[in-house]
């Protein structure tokens, strides 16, 4: 049983995988979780976790002969989650093929209850749009400015263009008080509101230490509102072979 | 909510002197004239063409002055907007022609003064600039960091909720994302992953 979601953003900066692992530990307290750096062009989930000098990543699965590596070879387990990162060779991204990830997604999605996925900070390639097309939901991380804003709803009609649901939209990195910003955006996104989550130092200090901030600094103000952000998070787990069919039939992505 | 009409006091450019020109150019993204003008510690104002104005001439104008390279006041005279107001009317709106002046401190002291209540309605966060128009982190906090130390947070969210407010405005940015999502998918050869509805 697997969902699959897409934690996008459409922009940079936005703390986009500070949240997917953040989401991942507070929703592994009730469900088995699968955290997939599906960022190929910009990895950087491995240094959140401890994984940078993990000998085998998605890169690997993605190389003209990764068939012959097996998935689990890149999974690994790490504060309560199944982690695949993404390496940062560039000749290896280079060498990589974008074709291979919808098989390993589907593979991953045999066994596991909620899978997300770290999408790219951008819209402007098929590599970059395809977690948000393969997913069954997507969550929409944005800072609570215009051009952020602007970026998340454009992350949303991409989704929704696509019949990817929206599970809801959270403010990250949110410096002072939001006044009523909130209620004010919450009227243009197909999903609720999610919560806001403060600046803080200790997501940057988790991730310098190389560690999940709910790991890092679980009592954290920060933390705290990942907590109540995940507590909306509704996964609606389906039959694992509708997602490993979808992700499997899901069109090719060329080369980026 | 700022941008009333009425509330008006003579516009901030009508009060500016022209100023002496330190340089000029069409810019792709605010970021970089923001950050020059931070780095020069520049006292004066920035005045900015939109692109559409560049294109129809039609005199559209906004000012951000500045006051050691720290905004200060914003109008826009386009929308008729100002402090926030007129940061959610420029956002987005680069290519620009942007312009900078340098002036004596003592030409917008009055101006900038924070109990000039003429000029209230047009003041905004330091960094607000920075983050709304340039959605740069990096120039936004070392824009807040050479502020003066009296310069408060109140406001920090003004531009989003006045952005936020304009239906119109946020319908459409939904709509053009709708429309571009459709046509990057047939450039991708996606269309059979569109929503048949």
């Amino acid at each position: 049983m697997v969902e699959a979601f897409a934690v996008a953003s459409g922009k940079g900066g936005t703390g986009k995988t500070t949240t997917t692992l953040a989401l991942g530990m507070a929703l592994a307290e009730r469900y088995d979780v699968t955290v997939v750096d599906a960022d190929t062009g910009m990895a950087n989930l491995l240094f959140h976790t401890g994984l940078a000098d993990a000998p085998v990543t998605l890169q690997d699965l993605l190389a003209p002969d990764g068939s012959a590596v097996d998935v689990a070879d890149a999974t690994y387990d790490r504060h309560g989650l199944r982690v695949v990162p993404c390496g940062t060779s560039l000749a290896a991204f280079e060498r990589s093929d974008p074709a291979r990830l919808r098989e390993v997604v589907a593979e991953l999605a045999a066994d596991t209850d909620v899978l997300l996925l770290d999408s790219p900070a951008t819209l402007a390639s098929k590599s970059a749009v395809l977690p948000v097309v393969l997913a069954d939901r997507v969550v929409v991380v944005t800072q609570p400015t215009i051009p952020a804003l602007s970026d998340a709803l454009k992350v949303q009609e991409y989704a929704t263009s696509y019949g990817t649901g929206v599970a809801g939209v959270l403010f990250n990195r949110v410096r002072g008080d939001l006044g009523g910003v909130e209620e004010q955006a919450e009227r243009y996104f197909e999903g609720p509101m999610l919560g806001s989550v403060p600046d803080s130092d200790a997501a940057r200090a988790a991730r310098d230490v190389g560690e999940p901030l709910l790991a890092h600094a679980p009592d954290s103000d920060a933390a705290r509102a990942f907590r109540e952000v995940a507590a909306g998070v509704d996964p609606e787990p389906k039959a694992a072979g509708d997602v490993a069919d979808r992700f499997r039939s899901a069109v090719v992505p060329e080369r980026p | 909510m700022t941008g009333e009409p009425s509330t008006h006091p003579p516009s901030v450019v009508d009060r500016l002197p022209r100023g002496e020109l330190v340089r000029a150019r069409v810019a792709t993204a605010f970021a970089a004239p923001l950050a020059a003008a931070l780095d020069d510690r520049l006292t004066g104002y920035l005045r900015i063409e939109p692109g559409e104005a560049l294109l129809g001439g039609s005199g559209a104008e906004a000012v951000v002055t500045l006051e050691e390279g720290v905004p200060v006041l914003v109008y826009d005279a386009a929308a008729d907007a100002d402090g926030p107001a007129a940061l959610a009317a420029l956002a987005g709106s680069a290519p620009a022609r942007v312009e900078s002046y340098r002036l004596p401190a003592e030409t917008l002291a009055d101006l900038h003064d924070p109990d000039a209540d003429a000029a209230a309605p047009f003041r905004v966060a330091p960094d607000a600039p920075a983050r709304e128009l340039a959605a740069d982190d990096d120039l936004a906090d070392r824009t807040r960091a050479a502020a003066p130390d009296d310069r408060g947070d109140e406001g920090d969210h003004d531009a989003l909720a006045a952005f936020l407010a304009d239906e119109e405005r946020v319908e459409q940015v939904r709509a053009d994302a709708r429309a571009e999502a459709e046509a990057r998918a047939a450039e991708w050869g996606l269309s059979d992953q569109l929503d048949g509805e």
